[in-house]
């Protein structure tokens, strides 16, 4: 674990100090930025539909027999927009992006591509992190966008459809239990989970033993430490902003 | 300067492992040195010294007059510029087709030439290393002779000064492995490039070297002309030749010739 650490912290200081001032390569960055974008979309608009869908009910369980109907949806504002949504981009984009960044980064090294771009001169970090970091930080946010307004639809589909609440008095107790600053926390979060995603994982195929075993298992502990670390940063990140 | 590799006292350790203890050695510019020894000596990790993907725990690496394991990364890359190498299974990237593989180098590093010049240049190693016309072929379709070709055109691109072999003959049909003999010494007698190449198999590399080098655990233990290597009466490397070499009669200039396909 320490010595995991410190590897990885080794690696983004590897990585600023070769790059951050670089311009990345030409014409590549859009390139991942569609491809982490297109790939992990589908899962994504899925789980927000079905996460949404949920909160209204389980909302509604809670609050109803209460008498609470107009709090339903206050409930899915609060834990959808500035919980939910973030999180599950986060996951989505770790398991579809970050898996397949740490498992392409692993077989190059295996077959000694990694090598091969170090001997004809590139930096390997500029060829590969650049591109994929940037591209990340480009789709990460509009991703958390997209999943927070997807849940929230589902949800309000899910209350007004299936559970005959109110729909206006669904959609105003939501505004008004969320605004604007919500939305750019969610942005800010997409941002730093895509920043966390893209490290953790370019790291693991980095750090990966050679051979078939090693690109399992970097894309394994890519998925898992990179959503582990953005639940935690998340933890943290919701106490200041909320707490 | 006539030594554009120099080793001084380099020793390299894995762990309680000592791969290269305290190895000395120089390679000639213009002429092939083919560094030999039996599987797991560290004859790979000799060639990633130079490279500088790997550093000696003591000693120097010294090429093109660089300290690869001291100087500053702009430097290293500026020698890694002038040099190529053949990596033991092509190290192609899957993502890129022939073409792109072999013409990465000189979109990275030559911006002077123009699109057409680097297309008119791939075509032309392609040709040199008898693939014509299989620019658009993805990698995934090559055989691993085929994969070694490319490897080779990618490293010669640029026309490096250095190029590097790891293994260019393990795993080849003899066809496929002549025809990389004699690229080798093509190319050596028309542009007067360096070449190192490592093998396990001495007979593969024996019409094509000037100079043979022999490590065995860790150590050097023979080094010096290729008529003067398989002659010596060092008993390991006698038993490494094998009973059965058959040289090849000496030409004129006291090498022995380069058999004719
Ligand atoms: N990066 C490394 N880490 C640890 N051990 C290594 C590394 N590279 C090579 N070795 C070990 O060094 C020895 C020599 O390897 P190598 O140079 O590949 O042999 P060969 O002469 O067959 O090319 C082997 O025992 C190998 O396991
Ligand atoms: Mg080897």
């Amino acid at each position: 674990m320490i010595r995991w650490l410190g590897g990885f912290a080794w690696f983004v200081v590897d990585w600023a100090r070769a790059c951050a001032m670089r311009r990345p390569p030409p014409g590549r960055v859009m390139e991942e930025a569609f491809r982490i974008g297109v790939m992990s979309l589908p899962v994504l608009l899925t789980i927000s539909i079905f996460v949404g869908t949920n909160l209204a009910l389980q909302g509604y369980n809670a609050f109803v027999p209460l008498g609470g109907q107009r709090l339903v949806g206050m409930f899915v504002a609060l834990a959808g927009v500035r919980e939910l949504a973030p999180i599950i981009a986060a996951a989505m984009v770790a398991a579809k992006a970050g898996t397949e960044m740490a498992s392409q980064i692993a077989v190059m090294k295996t077959r000694e591509q990694v090598d091969a771009l170090e001997v004809m001169a590139v930096n390997p970090l500029w060829w590969l992190v650049t591109p994929r970091l940037y591209g990340i930080v480009l789709v990460m946010p509009a991703l958390t966008v997209i999943s927070i307004f997807t849940m929230v639809a589902a949800s309000y589909v899910a209350a007004t459809v299936q559970l005959g609440l109110n729909g206006a008095v669904f959609l105003e107790f939501a505004r008004n239990a969320t605004s604007g600053f919500d939305l750019v926390a969610g942005v800010v979060k997409g941002f730093v989970f895509g920043i966390v995603i893209c490290f953790v994982s370019t790291y693991c195929g980095f750090a990966s033993t050679k051979g078939p075993e090693g690109v399992g298992q970097a894309t394994n502990s890519a998925v898992v430490i990179s959503s582990v670390a953005c639940v935690s940063i998340n933890y943290i990140v919701s106490q200041v902003l909320y707490g | 300067m006539d030594e554009p590799i120099v080793f001084t006292g380099v020793s390299k350790r894995f762990g309680a492992l000592t791969v290269l203890d305290d190895v000395s050695l120089s390679f000639q510019r213009g002429q092939t040195t083919a560094v030999i020894g039996p599987s797991g000596t560290g004859k790979s990790v000799l060639l990633k010294h130079i490279v500088g993907l790997l550093h000696p725990d003591s000693g120097t690496v010294s090429v093109l007059g660089v300290d690869m394991a001291r100087a500053k990364d702009k430097d290293v890359y500026a020698v890694r510029k002038r040099l190529g190498m053949l990596f033991q299974d092509g190290a192609l990237f899957d993502s890129l087709s022939v073409g792109e593989n072999i013409a990465f180098p000189l979109q990275r590093h030559r911006a002077d030439l123009s699109t057409k010049r680097q297309r008119e240049r791939v075509d032309q190693v392609l040709e040199l290393v008898e693939l014509p016309g299989l620019y658009d072929r993805p990698t995934s379709a090559l055989s691993g002779g085929q994969r070694k070709r490319v490897g080779l055109a990618r490293a010669i691109v640029n026309e490096p000064e250095i190029v590097l072999f790891d293994e260019p003959n393990s795993g080849l049909d003899p066809m496929t492995s002549d025809a990389i003999d004699h690229l080798i010494h093509d190319m050596k007698a028309k542009l007067g490039i360096t070449f190192v190449v490592i093998s396990h198999d001495i007979v593969g590399t024996i019409n094509v070297a000037d100079r043979i080098a022999m490590l065995y655990q860790g150590k050097l233990i023979a080094n010096g002309t290729t008529a003067e290597v398989v002659r010596s009466e060092h008993p390991v490397l006698r038993r490494f030749l094998g009973r059965n070499l058959v040289l090849p009669e000496p030409g004129d200039d006291g090498l022995p010739r380069l058999p004719s396909i």
